[in-house]
């Protein structure tokens, strides 16, 4: 809860910099030193040359009491970077490093989780890759934890808030791809999987869909980075059941079983908690210009 | 109609297809297969927590029925009477406290489902044991279901009704 309510504070934080920003911006940059920065953002860029421009050319084209050569008193810029820095940018830079602490208080693993039955993990920004070879056959699951956590996550949080011993827990619960590659094949088996968002799990919490469930089956090239439409897909909604079953007792042959879905949603949880804090180091960073 | 089969849990390994096999053939000798049934597989925690609720008994079980009509005729389908709703209801299986035992009795585990999902069709049937009658009528009819089931699967299995008392 506590996450989900700085975020929107943190939203709206940078939304309101922003906007200050802008304003402010014309006043405070005449008294900046764009021409021996190295402006450090595509937003800034632009207009601190074009104020760099407007001081040059009025050297040509005589006095120009605007801008310039105002004598208000206006703060000045601390340091060299180019970028603007600001009140807000200052309370903002405090928030962030209150939130970072409070995260990495919260923060359940100092490491990734392991998963159980020998599973390697291959990370990539957001994307994590879980690989296993059993007798000649290799298994693959990819996951992103980016938009992981479920939207009805913050009507939970408010309920939450009612009761603070009871703060309910960020789950991250991504779609993953499992892949069944065979050393003699060149193409693979995917499947589709999703953790089921259950209606009933929100009211009296006997929820009723499996852990997870396959959406889709289809055969796909190895090693081909494109999915192929062309591909016929098995849509799990009109499935056969004992089809459906068989598909399922053919994962969790390779692995890929209840216990397996939830280790994923503990390791995908992690990772989305140590992305998060990591975006905010880096945005406070960014905001100190450090 | 369908059989729903629904795996909550995972302290126990569950094979699907064969659970499936062996309650399409189970629903095929009670003459129920019109009917849609729900069989879900729950950890002890889960099935304590619905035996307190339902039952009053806040301790695991093995199986636990909800029929969907509950004033029925015993032993026979509603859809038989009604031409209602051609729905039996629901059975929750307590695999994880089917497997201990299973594991104390040297039993295996996927050979013992049947003989639970067959106890739990009787009473979504209308089966009941609080009674002498009621006891050995329920396990009349488990032990020529099982006996049919045998028949077809090569397996011996026997009622988890017993004829010298069972309180479940």
């Amino acid at each position: 809860m506590l996450k989900s309510l700085t975020r929107m504070v943190s939203t709206a934080a940078r939304l309101s910099t922003r906007t200050t920003a802008g304003s402010w911006a014309r006043a405070l940059e005449p008294f900046g030193r764009p021409a021996l920065c190295v402006p450090n953002s595509a937003t800034t860029r632009p207009f601190t040359r074009s104020i760099w421009m407007m001081r040059n050319s009025g050297s040509t084209s005589g006095y120009r009491p605007t801008l310039l050569s105002s004598s208000r008193d206006i703060p000045s810029v601390s340091c060299g970077c180019g970028g603007l820095h600001t009140e807000g940018d200052k309370a903002f830079a405090e928030f962030l490093s209150d939130e970072i602490k409070e995260e990495k208080k919260i923060k359940k693993h100092q490491s990734l989780p392991k998963m159980s039955g020998g599973w390697e993990i291959d990370l990539n920004g957001t994307e994590a890759k879980l690989i296993r070879t059993l007798a000649g056959e290799k298994v693959s699951v990819t996951f992103n934890i980016n938009n992981s956590i479920p939207p009805n996550f913050e009507e939970e949080a408010e309920q939450g808030q009612k009761d603070a011993e009871n703060e309910p827990e960020i789950l991250s619960t991504p779609n993953f791809v499992v892949e069944v590659a065979k050393q003699a094949s060149n193409t693979s088996l995917v499947f589709d999987c999703h953790y089921p968002e259950d209606e009933a799990s929100h009211g009296e919490g006997e929820e009723e869909s499996d852990i997870f469930a396959i959406r889709e089956v289809s055969f796909q090239p190895i090693g081909d980075g494109d999915w192929k439409e062309t591909s016929y897909t098995l849509n799990t909604d009109s499935l056969d059941w004992a089809l459906y079953d068989h598909l399922m007792d053919f994962l969790a042959d390779r692995g890929v079983d209840n216990t397996f879905a939830d280790e994923l949603i503990e390791l995908s949880t992690a990772l989305e908690h140590q992305e998060y804090i990591s975006f905010l180091e880096n945005l406070s960073g960014f905001v100190k210009c450090q | 109609m369908s059989l729903v089969l629904r795996n909550l849990q995972k302290a126990v390994p569950l094979r699907r297809a064969r659970l499936r096999r062996d309650v399409e053939t189970l629903r095929q000798i009670f003459g129920i297969q019109k009917f849609d049934l729900g069989l879900i597989c729950v950890d002890n925690r889960r099935i304590q927590r619905i035996n307190g609720i339902y039952r009053g008994m806040k301790m695991p079980t093995d199986v636990l029925s909800f029929p969907f009509y509950e004033d029925m005729e015993t032993g026979k389908p509603p859809g038989h009477l009604r031409g209602e709703e051609l729905n039996l209801g629901d059975i929750f299986l307590g695999v994880e406290y089917i497997m201990d035992q299973c594991r104390d009795e040297s039993r295996d585990f996927h050979s013992i489902l049947p003989v639970m999902v067959a106890h739990g069709i009787c009473h979504l049937l209308g089966y009941r044991h609080e009674t002498e009658e009621e006891l050995t009528q329920m396990f009349q009819r488990e032990k020529h279901i099982l006996n049919e089931f045998s028949r077809l699967t090569g397996n011996q299995l026997e009622p988890l009704t017993k004829t010298d008392g069972y309180d479940r």
